[in-house]
């Protein structure tokens, strides 16, 4: 079952002679529960991709359909509403409240959308992200890669159609990497959740089901 | 430190500077409030100062800092040289003219040089001054208006004065004429030297002085390097060339002088009333507070903003005296632009707010704005020792930081909280609430900040509201006083020859309207009681040292049984004036029978209305004995020799005692209290009141002091306009009194207050809400990254702005909630200084400012960070998730 799709999707930053052409029209399908590596050099166009797939900016062409939803046909508030409940985000330097504990930051998305969470699930993402004794620490006391499971969590709690990691573990050393990485791994099958993972690092995307490789704003290999 | 170094320092300085556009725009304008607050008053009680001073000025006739009186040519000119002398001004004083129409008027005629006719206020606004040779004379319109001539250029007009015991008729030529100024005592008619001389030849003083010891004298204006020690540059003066000032008998080396005491005057006037320098010390420190508050908190988020920056600094060598040069040179900056705006606007508003309070300082011109430069410098002092105080903190703050915390610090890790104990999640207004607390002292400097706006205005409302008419009208027991315009007068002492006349009573007696109105004789020949030493000890050792009190208890006339014989006031009421006094003990029932012999004593009570049983030594029942005198005899106390009473000499003492007279006794039927309105109006001697019949009958006099009476209400306005036209109009020496030019006068009194305290509490109302927005503003730049994820995770935007709305709104409410409190809290101590400061304050409890402000603050918690977050927005998502820190 087709989970996300883009068709065409084209961003042209800038205009004339300035205009940079991020995306030059991609074509991209993933599987539920598909774990998918983006890989490519600085500035192919990544960010842009995954910024396009979430939702989070227009395109200035094509389209990005989502659990069969045209996401850009909605207003920027449906939007807004449609993310929080399909997609999750991880980024590179992790981006937590940083008033809120643990905990809130986990819940959240769920409360922004006036619901309350379901409490055995995320019982059980924060058990396997192994969160559960710093549940009442604020983010700024946190290592840099407990604070990254924690984004995971939160990413996770609202059970999105989609997770979006960009580069989650750029800031990391190789040994928490490693464990983020394994930790985002094993929620893929547990939760059968589908992400798609920017990185520029080989190495990592080995772990993907599936490697895209993308330049200068074009998908090149499968 | 050296020099190269100290540059590289500046240009780092200027360099971060340019980067805080907002920082400095919010920076400079809370600078320029502080330094316009501080203009505001210190223009406010210069120009108070200025115009009291100026008023003395105009009282005294001149603003010359003294004068040498009654000099010879000779020593005139030998004087004048003197180096301390800076400018003089010549005068000689020709005559007076005491006929018809002149009688009522002090008018001199006389000769002044320019110097000394400008210093008088003698400056022709048309015209000229009279030229040397000529028959021209100069003088005000008052002059050519009692003469019945019209004020233009080349009439004639003649005078018939006294010159030394000589009348002298002259005609003169009009070549200028200034207005008259009501305020100046004296009016001049001022003629060249050439005619001055000339006359004085005629009646034959010549060179020399008058019989009188002061016509055809020269006299000296001078004014000196400064105004501090007038009286004893002129004695210094005096001894460079021998003279003297102690006595005449001394020796012929005596020379009068005159200082000035407008000069001396003001300045004690200032410093004697402590209530007035606590006010000032208060506002002062109020206004240094408020600047701090913004200014403080300015550069306390801009630092912490910064402290990465810093902290880089600090890494690549950077010392913490050279970082807090760093914030000191930019206050320094912004001080240059931001005090000169300051000072000019606070001056504008200063000017703007001088004519509401000196039109409630009675005898003051309106015009008398002060511009001096102490003005700008202090206020320019004030607002930078504000500055430089308000960001030392911020300064250490910036000087302390580690280079590894620096790293990192976000806004929220100030503190050091590790834990957050919520676990049901987070509600907007929650989130609100814990943003507060990332700058915990910025959030409460912005909330003190407008408070203190707030708590002004609720103080001066509580205030104003306290001022009780019914208290202050408590001594203002009839409806409308009519009496000669010296009787209301402060300064003035009412005289018998000042009495109404009985033509104007009977047309005030047959106003309609009048229900109840009687007279009140006053005291026009000399009365006397006699009392014991020690009481009259007590009533003059007050003023007088041992040595004077006993030579005055030797000396002073004593009857048989050997009581001192002392003044007193004495009135003769009508029976309606009789039934407004306030009886203490006794009753007036005797005083209304004509027949007998009774009187009331006068004791005086304090300001809150508490009698004071000291102030008389006549009890009820004594039997008190009054001497009228006729005449009274001079002698010399040492030889026993009776003097001449027309020829006193002034420098010797002399004691003077009854000679014809008549002893009355009476019996003390009553002691009372008499409303001010009623009395006198000064303090004078001990005061006795009988009924009219018998004061007349006794003193052998009947000179109507006032005439007061209470008037139906729907007549009161008729009144009001009957009186106002015959005292201004028909009898202009006539003034009145009624109970609502004192409720008017009230009511102004009291909005200069309102108006004062109004103006203050919006000025640092708008100290707070630059605050606050400073507040909002950084709040919402340095989160535009936190709150691009927040939206990224799916807050709406309207989730986002719920959130920013409740952070605004904790701010205002909190300040609304603060002064709140503090007002309740504060209430009783405000009401028991109040209340001893001014006896007609009543204090009311209120928080109304405080709820109606309420609203607006509202609006402000909610229109302020929308309207940020709306410029802050307009970049999307994706871009503002993409900036580095
Ligand atoms: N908001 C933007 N404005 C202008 N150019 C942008 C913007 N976002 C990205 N780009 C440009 O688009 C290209 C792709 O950027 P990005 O998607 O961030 O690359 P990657 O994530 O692969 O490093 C780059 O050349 C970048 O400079
Ligand atoms: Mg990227």
């Amino acid at each position: 079952m087709t989970i996300l799709q883009t068709r065409n999707l084209k961003k042209i930053y800038g205009a004339g002679e300035n205009a940079v052409h991020a995306l030059a029209g991609v074509n991209l399908q993933v599987e539920k529960g598909e774990f998918v590596a983006v890989v490519g050099t600085s500035g192919s166009g990544k960010s842009t991709l995954l910024h396009m797939l979430g939702g989070l900016d227009r395109p200035t062409n094509g389209t990005v359909t989502v659990d069969g939803k045209d996401i850009f046909s909605l207003k920027d508030e449906e939007l807004t509403i449609f993310r929080r409940r399909k997609i999750g985000f991880v980024f590179q330097n992790y981006n937590l409240v940083p008033v809120l504990n643990v905990y809130e930051n986990i819940v959240l998305p769920i409360q922004l959308d006036g619901n309350s969470p379901d409490a055995a699930y995320v019982e059980s993402i924060i058990e396997t992200l192994g969160l559960k004794s710093k549940l009442q620490n604020l983010p700024n006391n946190l290592s840099g890669g407990q604070q990254q499971r924690v984004a995971i969590a939160r990413a996770l709690a609202a059970k999105p159609a989609i997770i979006l990691a960009d580069e989650p573990t750029g800031n990391l050393d190789s040994k928490t990497s490693q464990d983020v990485l394994g930790l985002l791994k094993i929620t893929s099958q547990k939760f059968v959740q589908t992400i798609v993972m920017i990185t520029h690092n080989e190495e990592i995307a080995q772990l993907a089901d599936r490697i895209v490789r993308i330049e200068d704003g074009l998908i090149v290999a499968r | 430190m050296n020099v190269a170094n100290k540059k590289y320092i500046r240009q780092l300085s200027m360099k971060s500077m340019k980067a805080a556009r907002t920082r400095n725009l919010i920076a400079i304008l809370a600078i320029a409030l502080t330094a316009l607050l501080f203009t505001s008053l210190f223009t406010v009680l210069l120009s108070i100062n200025h115009s009291v001073q100026q008023a003395n000025f105009r009282q005294t006739g001149g603003w010359a800092h003294g004068t040498f009186k009654y000099l010879t040519h000779e020593q005139f000119d030998e004087i004048k040289t003197d180096p301390l002398i800076n400018q003089y001004g010549l005068r000689r004083f020709v005559g007076t003219p005491d006929g018809v129409p002149f009688n009522k008027s002090h008018v001199e005629i006389g000769y002044s040089d320019a110097m000394q006719a400008h210093w008088m206020y003698c400056n022709p606004g048309e015209g000229r001054l009279p030229a040397e040779g000529t028959n021209e004379a100069a003088t005000d319109t008052r002059v050519l208006e009692l003469l019945g001539i019209e004020p233009v250029l080349g009439n004639k007009f003649t005078m018939t004065f006294d010159v030394d015991g000589i009348e002298i008729t002259e005609t003169f030529v009009l070549s200028g004429w200034w207005k008259y100024d009501e305020a100046i005592v004296a009016n001049h008619v001022l003629i060249p030297h050439s005619r001055a001389q000339a006359i004085f030849d005629q009646v034959g003083i010549g060179s020399g002085i008058g019989k009188d010891g002061m016509t055809g004298s020269w006299n000296m204006d001078v004014m000196l390097g400064s105004s501090l020690h007038i009286e004893q540059d002129l004695n210094e003066i005096l001894t460079n060339y021998g003279y003297q000032n102690e006595s005449r008998s001394l020796g012929d080396n005596y020379i009068q002088i005159g200082v000035n005491w407008g000069y001396t005057g003001s300045q004690l006037a200032d410093n004697i009333d402590p209530i007035t320098v606590i006010a000032i010390i208060g506002l002062l420190l109020i206004i240094v507070f408020t600047g701090y508050l913004i200014i403080y908190n300015v550069f306390q988020i801009s630092v912490s903003n910064d402290i990465r920056f810093y902290g880089l600094l600090k890494t690549i060598g950077t010392t913490g005296r050279q970082l807090r040069r760093i914030i000191r040179q930019q206050a320094l900056v912004l001080s240059i632009i931001g005090i000169p705006l300051g000072l000019l606007t606070g001056y504008w508003i200063g000017i703007k707010l001088t004519p509401v309070i000196l039109s409630r300082l009675n005898g003051v011109v309106e015009d008398a704005v002060s511009a001096s430069p102490l003005i700008f410098i202090g206020s320019a002092l004030f607002a930078l020792f504000t500055v430089m105080i308000s960001c030392r903190r911020p300064g250490r703050m910036a000087a302390r930081v580690s280079p590894i915390e620096a790293v990192r610090y976000s806004e929220g890790t100030a503190y050091n909280k590790t834990i957050r104990k919520a676990q049901s999640g987070a509600s907007l207004p929650g989130m609100a609430w814990a943003n507060l607390g990332r700058n915990r002292s910025k959030t409460a400097i912005t909330v003190a900040s407008l408070s203190l706006a707030v708590l002004l205005l609720n103080m001066t409302v509580t205030f104003t509201n306290g001022f009780d008419m019914d208290k202050y009208l408590a001594n203002v027991v009839s409806d409308f006083i009519v009496a000669d315009s010296s009787y209301f007068q402060t300064g003035n002492f009412w005289g018998g020859d000042r009495a109404l006349s009985e033509e104007v009573l009977s047309s005030l007696e047959s106003q309609s309207g009048v229900e109840a109105g009687g007279r009140v004789y006053g005291k026009s020949s000399p009365v006397e009681e006699f009392v014991t030493e020690d009481y009259y000890r007590a009533l003059y050792g007050k003023w007088n040292d041992k040595e004077a009190l006993d030579r005055a208890v030797t000396f002073t006339e004593k009857n048989e049984e050997g009581l001192l014989a002392e003044r007193v006031q004495l009135y003769g009421m009508e029976r309606y004036v009789l039934d407004k006094l306030r009886v203490l003990q006794g009753d007036l029932s005797k005083l209304h029978e004509p027949g007998g012999r009774y009187v009331a004593a006068v004791y005086s009570d304090d300001d809150y209305g508490n009698a004071k049983m000291d102030s008389h030594w006549a009890k009820l029942g004594d039997t008190v004995t009054l001497r009228y005198v006729e005449k009274y005899e001079y002698y010399d106390p040492k030889s026993g020799k009776i003097l001449d009473p027309d020829n006193i000499p002034d420098d010797q003492p002399y004691r003077h005692r009854a000679k014809n007279y008549q002893d009355i006794d009476y019996q003390v039927a009553a002691l009372i209290i008499i409303p001010h309105s009623l009395s006198y109006r000064y303090y004078g001697t001990d005061e006795f009141i009988m009924n009219d019949q018998r004061f007349i009958q006794d003193s052998g006099t009947s000179n109507i002091m006032y005439y007061a009476c209470d008037v139906s209400d729907e007549r009161t306005g008729d009144m009001e306009a009957f009186l106002y036209d015959l005292t201004n109009k028909q009898m202009p020496q006539l003034d009145y009194e009624s109970k609502s030019t004192y409720a008017a006068e009230f009511d102004s009194f009291r909005n200069m207050f309102l108006m004062l305290g109004g103006v203050l509490s919006f000025i640092i109302g708008l100290v707070g809400v630059l605050n606050f927005l400073n507040a909002i503003l950084t709040g919402i730049i340095t989160r535009r990254r936190e709150l691009a994820m927040l939206q990224s995770i799916g807050m709406t935007g309207k989730q986002l702005k719920a959130m920013l709305t409740w952070e605004g709104l904790y701010y205002a409410l909190g300040a609304v909630a603060v002064s709140l409190l503090l007002s309740i809290a504060a209430g009783p101590l405000l009401s028991n200084v109040l209340a001893s400061m001014f006896w007609f304050f009543t204090y009311r409890f209120t928080v109304l400012p405080i709820l109606s402000v309420a609203p607006i603050f509202t609006v402000l918690g909610i229109v302020v960070p929308l309207t940020v977050y709306r410029v802050v927005s307009k970049r999307s998502v994706v871009e503002r998730l993409r900036e580095t820190e």
